[in-house]
C-alpha cells in the first residue's frame, strides 16, 4: 500500500467581512496527492467555506493559479509531498498583483485586458479563407508558434512580473508571448500593425527571466519579448523608449563592433545626453566611483574575429 | 434583477458552445455566452490527441469520408444514427480548413500541410493533432477567435440556476454572477446547452472538476429527456492513481498495454486492432485481467512507451510523458506508465436531431458532450469528441440562425423569482445534510454499480440508493453564507444537478437487457438487435424516470458482429 | 587552485571595484584568477535581444578562449555574464536551426567550438570548491552584530534549468556567504526580484523605481547594509544610492557592497583596499567595521 502521512495545510482565507486571516487543516497525503486533490479534500470533507478556482487537474486549463509556499505555481501541478516542509507544512495564498475577492480566487480581470489588447487572434487572407490558396506552414514555423500560444492563461507570470506592478504601460509577459505567437505566424496579415503595438511595451520588460521560471507550461514569454525587441530597427513607428532604447543598443552593438567590449562612459553620453550624464557624474562623484568612470579597459586584440562574428547585419 | 436581452444565449464556452456562437454571431445575431469558467478553463482543454478528419487532398488515398463513417457506425456498435455519422464525416475537412484559418498551430508535414496519426477504431490514418493538447489548442483559437465580434458577450464565472420558459417556448436562462452572487435574468428565445459531460459522477474520471451535468440537470428540470443516458465511455488509460488521461495518442503513436507478466494481453481480446481497439473493448478487457489476477498490486495494468525512444516520446507524447513524471513520479522513457480505465466521456445527452434541435422545447438547442446527437451511439471513437462538437457546433448554430431569422424574443419574465428562490432555498437553510457527504455516496455508487461491467442487482441497488439520495438532497443546506464568490453554493447546485443526472442514468442502464457498446451486462452478453437496435429517451417527471424510444437511423450499414 | 577568470566590461569599468575586492579575497584564499586571454563582451541583456546568433558566437567565443587555456571552468563575479554565458550554450545545444547559423559564424571567425566549458559565478566557486568552513577558517574580522540583506537578483538563479546551481525560488548561497564572514543574513521578500538596471537603457524611471524597492524592502526587513552578486546590480544599487535617494525623497541611504567586498572586510581588509564606496565605507567606519 502507499503510505499516507498527515500534513498541515495553512490557507490565507478572505472574505469581504473578516478581511484576511489564515486558516489550518489536518489532511492525509500521500506520494499522488496532488494540491487540488488536497483543496477538495478539504472542501467536501472539512471546510465547505474554502474557495479556489480548479477544473482539469492536469495543468492544461490554468484555473489554480495560487501561492505556495510562496511560490507562485499550479495547485493540480503541485504534490503535496513536495509542496511540504520539514514540519509536514505548506502554506497557500492567493496569487500577487491580482485583487483578492475570495480565498485562493483573485480578480483576473486585469490579466485577461492584456490579453485582449494583442488582438489574440489570426487575421488570415482572404484567398486562404475561400479556399484558393491553400496556407502551408513548416514544421520548425509550427514549432515556434506552437511554443508561445502554448500558454494557458493562468496569470502566474503577470502576478510574479515586478514590471508589471510598476508600469501600466506593460502588456505583461503573457500579452507579449501571445503578441508574438501572432508575429511569427506566416498565416497572418497584420504583423505590421502586431509589431506597432507590441514595441514600446517590449522595451518596459526588465528580462529578469521571473516569466521563464515561473511558467508552468515553459512558455518563456521573455524569450517572446527579446524576439520582438529584435524587430525594433525594421519598425517604422518609434516612442520615447523606444528612441532612448535604439540609441543605447546600437551604440553597445557599435562599441563591441569596435573594441570588442562595452565602453560604459561612452554609452552612457550616447544613450542619455551631455546633461545628464553630467549630472549622474555628479552622483558618482560623491559617492567617489569617478575614477572608475574614467578607467579605460583594453579591447579585443584580435578584433578580426569579433568582426566576423559581428559582421554580417541580420 | 438584472435583465438582459439576447438573440442567443449559449451555455458553455467550451468548443461546441463557442463554435455555435461564432456562427450565430458572424450572422449578426447577439450571443450571450455564459459559462462557470473563464473559457479556456472548459473541458475541450483536456481533449489530448487529436482531431479526426477527412481532407481532401490530405488524406490517406485509399480513404474515403463513407470508410470514416463506416468506422464510426461500426465503433458506436450500431446504435449511431447513420445519417449523422455521414455528416461528421462529410463535414470534416471543412473544419480543419476553418480552423485553418482561425490560427489553429497544428503539427505539420514537412511540405507545410496538416499532418495525421492513427487513432483506435480508424481504418485509415485521420487524427490531426497540435503535440498532446490538441483540445487546448483548439479551445485557444476558438475563444480567440469569438472574442474578435462586438456581437458576442461572455459572461464568464457565472453559474446557471434554471431555463426559463415561456409556455413551451424557451424565453432565456437565470444564472449568477459568482463573484457578486447577484442572479441575472439573460432573455433569449433561443438557447444552445454545450455545457459538456458529467465525469464527477464517478468516484475515478478523466474529466475536469468542473464536470458535473449541469446542462443536463437544467434540461431534465425543463421536460427536456436525455438520449441514451446509459451510455458511459471509460477510458483505458487513465493514470494510476490520480485519474489523469493518458492519452489514446500514447497507444496510437506505438504504446502497448502489458499485464504483470509483461503480456501484451490484448492480443487475446483484438487479435487485429491490438491496443487500438475501441476504447469499450480495451477498458473491460483490462478489467478481466486484472479481476484475473494479473494486474498490479494496488490495481492497474502497465502501458509501455519505452521501446518507442526518448526523443519520439518527448516529442510527440509530451503531455503523457510530464503526465507520468509530475503525477506518477514515472519517467516514462524507462519505465511503464501505472494505468487503469476511468469515466472519460458521456455518449447520452439532451435530445437533439441531426440539426442540434431539441423537439420537446421550442428554441431549445444542445452541441457537443452535452447533446446526443447520436453520432458516437454506444461508443465514441477517439479523436471524435472534438470533431464532434465543432461540426455539430457549426451545424447547430446554422440551424440557430434559421430559427432566429423566423422568431422573435416574447415578452413575458414569468417563472424567474421561483428559479432563483430555489436556489437560495439551499442556503437559507439552517441545518440539513451536506452537499460533499452525498456527493461522495454518488460518486461511489455509480462507479461501483453503474461502471464497467454492469448487471440487474447492481443497477437495482444503485437506482435505490440514489433515489434515496436524492430524497435527502432536498434538505440539502449551505454553510458559507457570504455574499462573494460563495462556492458551497454552487458545489450544492452542481451536487443537485449530477443527482438528478445520476438516477436517469441508472434507471436508463437497468432498462436496456443487452451489451452494447460500452454498455456491458454480465446477465446479457450479447447484443440484442432485434429488440434494442433503437434509442434511450428518458425523462425526469419529478421521481419518476420515464424512458420512450427513437429508431436508430440506419442509411447504408446493417448491424455486423464487431469484431477487432 | 587555478581557476579562468571572466572580469566582463562592468567590472573593469565603473564597477572596478567588484574586480579588485573579487582578486583581493581570491589571493587570499589561494585561488590563482587566470584572466580569459583576450576575452570579448558577452553582449548579455542586449544582444541576445538584438540578433541571437551574434549573442550565442560572442559568448563561445569566450568558452573557446577558456578551453584553450586548458580549463574546463570560467568563473565570473557577475550575474549578467554568467546568465550570458549560460543561456548561449543552452540555446546552442537545443535549438538546432540557431546552432546552424552560429557554427557557420564561428567558422568564418576560425572558432573552433567544441563544448565541455562551464560558466559559473564566483560565489559558486568559493562555495563549491573553496568552501565555506575553509573560508571562514580566513576570517579576521568577524563581523558581529550586523544585519545583511542577502540580495540575489534575477540574473543568476533563473531560468534555474538553465542556471542550476540552487533553486531561483528559495536560494541560499550568498546568505551562506554573509553567515561565513560572521554578519546576520537578513532575507527579505525582494531579494531575488529584479533591481531594475535592465530598463536602465530604455525605461529609466521604472528602472530606479525598482532599485528603489529593493532597497527599502532590505531596510523595512531590518538590514543595516546589503550585499549582492553582480557588476551590473552594483552599477544600479549601489553607484545610484544618492540619485535613488534624491528622485524618491529619502531620508536614508543603503549601504551596499559586492558580496567580496564584504567576504574582504571580514579577511581584514579596508574599506579603501576594496574599493568601496564613501557612503558605505563611511557606514563601515561608525560601526566599527573598519
Amino acid at each position: 500500500m502507499v503510505e499516507e502521512k498527515e500534513i498541515t495545510v495553512n490557507v490565507k482565507k478572505y472574505d469581504k467581512e473578516k478581511g484576511e486571516y489564515w486558516k489550518s487543516y489536518k489532511v492525509q497525503a500521500d506520494r499522488y496527492t496532488q494540491m487540488t486533490e488536497v483543496l477538495r479534500k478539504i472542501k467536501t470533507e472539512q471546510d465547505p467555506t474554502l474557495s479556489y478556482r480548479a477544473s482539469c487537474h492536469m495543468a492544461v486549463c490554468g484555473s489554480c493559479s495560487m501561492k505556495i509556499n510562496g511560490e507562485p505555481r499550479l495547485a493540480c501541478k503541485t504534490m503535496a509531498f513536495t509542496a511540504i516542509n520539514e514540519k509536514n507544512e505548506v502554506n497557500l495564498e492567493s496569487m500577487d498583483y491580482y485583487q483578492e475577492v475570495r480565498d485562493l480566487i483573485p480578480d483576473m480581470d486585469t490579466f485577461y485586458d492584456r490579453m485582449y489588447k494583442v488582438e489574440p487572434r489570426l487575421y488570415a487572407d482572404q484567398t486562404v479563407i475561400s479556399g484558393e490558396n491553400d496556407e502551408r506552414m513548416t514544421p520548425s514555423e509550427q514549432k515556434e508558434v506552437w511554443k508561445f500560444e502554448e500558454c494557458i492563461w493562468c496569470g502566474l507570470c503577470v502576478s510574479a512580473c515586478p514590471s508589471v506592478k510598476e508600469d501600466e504601460k506593460f502588456l505583461g509577459p503573457a500579452a507579449h508571448a501571445k503578441g508574438y505567437r501572432f508575429m511569427a505566424d506566416g498565416r497572418d496579415t497584420k504583423k505590421e500593425e502586431r509589431i506597432g503595438i507590441l514595441m514600446d511595451s517590449a522595451w518596459r520588460c526588465t528580462s529578469c527571466y521571473m516569466c521563464y521560471e515561473v511558467c508552468p507550461q515553459d512558455v518563456q514569454p521573455v524569450i517572446a519579448i527579446k524576439k520582438t525587441k529584435a524587430y525594433v530597427d525594421e519598425f517604422p513607428g518609434t516612442t520615447e523608449l523606444i528612441t532612448m532604447a535604439r540609441k543605447h543598443d546600437s551604440t553597445i552593438a557599435e562599441s563591441i563592433g569596435e573594441s570588442g567590449k562595452i565602453k560604459e562612459s561612452k554609452l552612457y553620453l550616447k544613450t542619455f545626453g551631455y546633461v545628464a550624464a553630467m549630472k549622474d557624474m555628479m552622483y558618482m562623484m560623491k559617492e567617489g566611483k569617478i575614477k572608475y568612470a574614467m578607467a579605460k579597459d583594453t579591447d579585443v586584440k584580435n578584433m578580426d574575429e569579433i568582426k566576423k562574428i559581428m559582421g554580417d547585419k541580420k | 434583477m438584472e435583465k438582459k436581452e439576447y438573440d442567443a444565449v449559449v451555455l458553455g464556452g467550451g468548443l461546441a458552445g463557442l463554435m455555435a456562437a461564432n456562427n450565430v454571431a458572424d450572422a449578426g445575431f447577439k450571443v450571450a455566452v455564459v459559462s462557470k469558467v473563464f473559457p479556456t478553463r472548459s473541458h475541450s482543454a483536456a481533449a489530448e490527441g487529436g482531431i479526426a478528419a477527412y481532407v481532401d487532398g490530405n488524406s490517406d488515398p485509399n480513404d474515403d469520408p463513407e470508410f470514416m463513417s463506416y468506422d464510426e457506425v461500426k465503433g458506436g456498435d450500431y446504435l449511431v444514427d447513420q445519417n449523422a455519422a455521414e455528416l461528421l464525416s462529410r463535414d470534416s475537412g471543412e473544419i480543419v480548413h476553418i480552423l485553418d484559418t482561425w490560427g489553429a498551430p497544428f503539427n505539420r508535414q514537412p511540405d507545410g500541410r496538416i499532418a495525421l496519426r492513427y487513432f483506435g477504431g480508424q481504418t485509415y490514418p485521420r487524427t490531426r493533432f497540435v503535440a498532446d493538447k490538441t483540445g487546448m489548442a483548439l479551445l485557444h483559437t476558438l475563444f480567440q477567435h469569438a472574442t474578435g465580434f462586438d456581437n458576442i458577450d461572455f459572461y464568464n464565472e457565472y453559474y446557471v440556476l434554471d431555463i426559463v420558459k415561456d409556455g413551451n417556448n424557451v424565453n432565456g436562462l437565470v444564472a449568477m454572477e459568482m463573484k457578486t452572487m447577484d442572479p441575472i435574468f439573460l432573455k433569449s428565445r433561443a438557447l444552445l446547452i454545450a455545457s459538456g459531460g458529467l465525469g464527477m459522477i464517478y468516484q475515478h474520471t478523466t474529466n475536469s472538476y468542473i464536470n458535473t451535468g449541469d446542462g443536463y440537470g437544467i434540461a431534465l428540470r425543463s421536460g427536456v429527456p436525455l438520449k441514451d443516458p446509459e451510455f458511459v465511455q471509460f477510458h483505458p488509460t487513465g493514470l494510476y492513481p490520480s485519474d489523469i488521461l493518458i492519452s489514446e495518442a500514447a497507444r496510437a503513436e506505438g504504446g502497448i498495454l502489458k499485464n504483470n507478466k509483461g503480456e501484451r494481453f490484448m492480443a487475446k481480446y483484438a487479435p487485429h486492432k491490438f491496443d487500438l481497439a475501441p476504447r469499450d473493448i480495451v477498458s473491460r478487457s483490462m478489467t478481466i485481467e486484472m479481476r484475473e489476477g494479473r494486474g498490479f498490486e494496488g490495481g492497474y495494468l502497465g502501458l509501455d512507451l519505452t521501446h518507442l525512444g526518448r526523443e519520439y516520446i518527448l516529442e510527440r507524447l509530451t503531455l503523457a510523458y510530464d503526465a507520468a513524471k509530475t503525477f506518477a513520479n514515472v519517467d516514462a522513457t524507462k519505465e511503464m506508465i501505472p494505468v487503469r480505465p476511468a469515466q472519460h466521456y458521456f455518449m447520452g445527452g439532451i435530445d437533439v436531431d441531426i440539426t442540434g434541435v431539441n423537439s420537446d422545447l421550442n428554441g431549445l438547442f444542445a452541441a457537443g458532450e452535452a447533446a446526443c446527437v447520436s453520432v458516437h451511439g454506444a461508443n465514441r471513437l477517439g479523436s471524435n469528441s472534438l470533431l464532434e462538437t465543432l461540426v455539430y457546433g457549426k451545424e447547430t448554430g446554422k440551424t440557430m440562425v434559421d430559427f432566429l431569422k423566423k422568431h422573435k424574443n416574447v415578452e413575458s419574465s414569468d417563472g424567474v423569482d421561483t428559479i432563483v428562490d430555489n436556489a437560495y432555498s439551499y442556503i437559507k437553510r439552517e441545518t440539513g445534510e451536506h452537499f460533499g457527504t452525498l456527493l461522495n455516496e454518488l460518486r461511489d455508487v455509480m462507479w461501483e454499480n453503474v461502471g464497467i461491467f454492469r448487471d440487474e442487482k447492481k443497477l437495482t441497488e444503485a437506482v435505490k440508493q440514489i433515489n434515496s439520495i436524492r430524497k435527502r438532497s432536498i434538505n440539502m443546506y449551505v454553510t458559507d453564507k457570504t455574499t462573494n464568490y460563495n462556492t458551497e453554493v454552487f458545489n450544492a447546485l452542481e451536487t443537485r444537478n449530477m443527482i438528478d443526472c445520476s438516477i436517469v442514468m441508472a434507471t436508463a442502464a437497468l432498462n436496456r437487457t443487452e451489451t452494447r457498446g460500452a454498455h456491458f451486462r454480465d446477465d446479457y452478453p450479447t447484443r440484442d438487435d432485434d429488440n434494442w437496435m433503437k434509442h434511450s429517451i428518458a425523462y425526469l417527471n419529478g421521481d419518476a424516470v420515464e424512458i420512450k424510444y427513437k429508431p436508430v437511423i440506419v442509411t447504408k450499414w446493417k448491424p455486423e458482429p464487431r469484431v477487432y | 587552485m587555478k581557476v579562468a577568470y571572466y572580469p566582463g566590461c562592468a567590472s573593469h569599468g565603473i564597477a572596478k571595484d567588484v574586480d579588485i575586492a573579487t582578486q583581493l579575497i581570491a589571493k587570499d584564499l589561494d585561488l590563482q584568477l587566470m584572466e580569459v586571454d583576450d576575452w570579448n563582451c558577452c553582449g548579455g541583456g542586449f544582444m541576445d535581444d538584438k540578433n541571437e546568433e551574434i549573442h550565442t558566437s560572442l559568448n563561445l567565443r569566450n568558452l573557446t578562449k577558456v578551453k584553450e587555456m586548458g580549463y574546463d571552468k570560467m568563473a565570473t563575479p557577475c550575474s549578467v555574464c554568467l546568465n550570458s554565458h549560460k543561456i548561449a550554450v543552452d540555446k546552442y545545444d537545443n535549438d538546432p536551426d540557431l546552432k546552424e547559423n552560429v557554427d557557420k559564424k564561428l567558422e568564418k571567425a576560425h572558432i573552433e567550438y567544441d563544448g565541455g566549458v562551464d560558466s559559473e559565478h564566483f560565489i559558486w566557486v568559493l562555495i563549491k570548491d573553496v568552501g565555506i568552513e575553509n573560508i571562514q577558517k580566513h576570517v579576521k574580522k568577524p563581523l558581529k552584530d550586523i544585519k545583511i540583506g542577502t540580495y540575489y537578483g534575477c540574473q543568476l538563479l533563473r531560468p534555474s534549468n538553465v542556471m542550476g546551481f540552487e533553486s531561483a525560488h528559495d536560494p541560499h548561497s550568498v546568505m551562506d556567504l554573509v553567515a561565513a564572514t560572521g554578519a546576520t543574513p537578513v532575507s527579505f521578500p525582494l531579494k531575488a526580484s529584479c533591481c531594475g538596471f535592465p530598463l536602465m537603457g530604455s525605461n529609466p524611471p521604472v528602472g530606479l523605481k525598482m532599485a528603489n524597492n529593493i532597497l527599502s524592502d532590505a531596510r523595512n526587513n531590518g538590514a543595516d547594509m546589503m550585499v549582492h552578486p553582480c557588476s551590473l546590480c552594483h552599477l544600479q544599487l549601489d553607484v545610484t544610492q544618492l540619485k535613488i535617494k534624491d528622485q524618491f525623497k529619502q531620508d536614508w541611504t543603503m549601504p551596499i557592497v559586492y558580496i567580496t567586498q564584504l567576504i574582504g572586510l571580514a579577511f581584514g581588509h579596508s574599506p579603501e583596499e576594496l574599493g568601496i564606496g564613501k557612503l558605505t565605507a563611511k557606514y563601515l567606519r561608525e560601526r566599527g567595521f573598519a
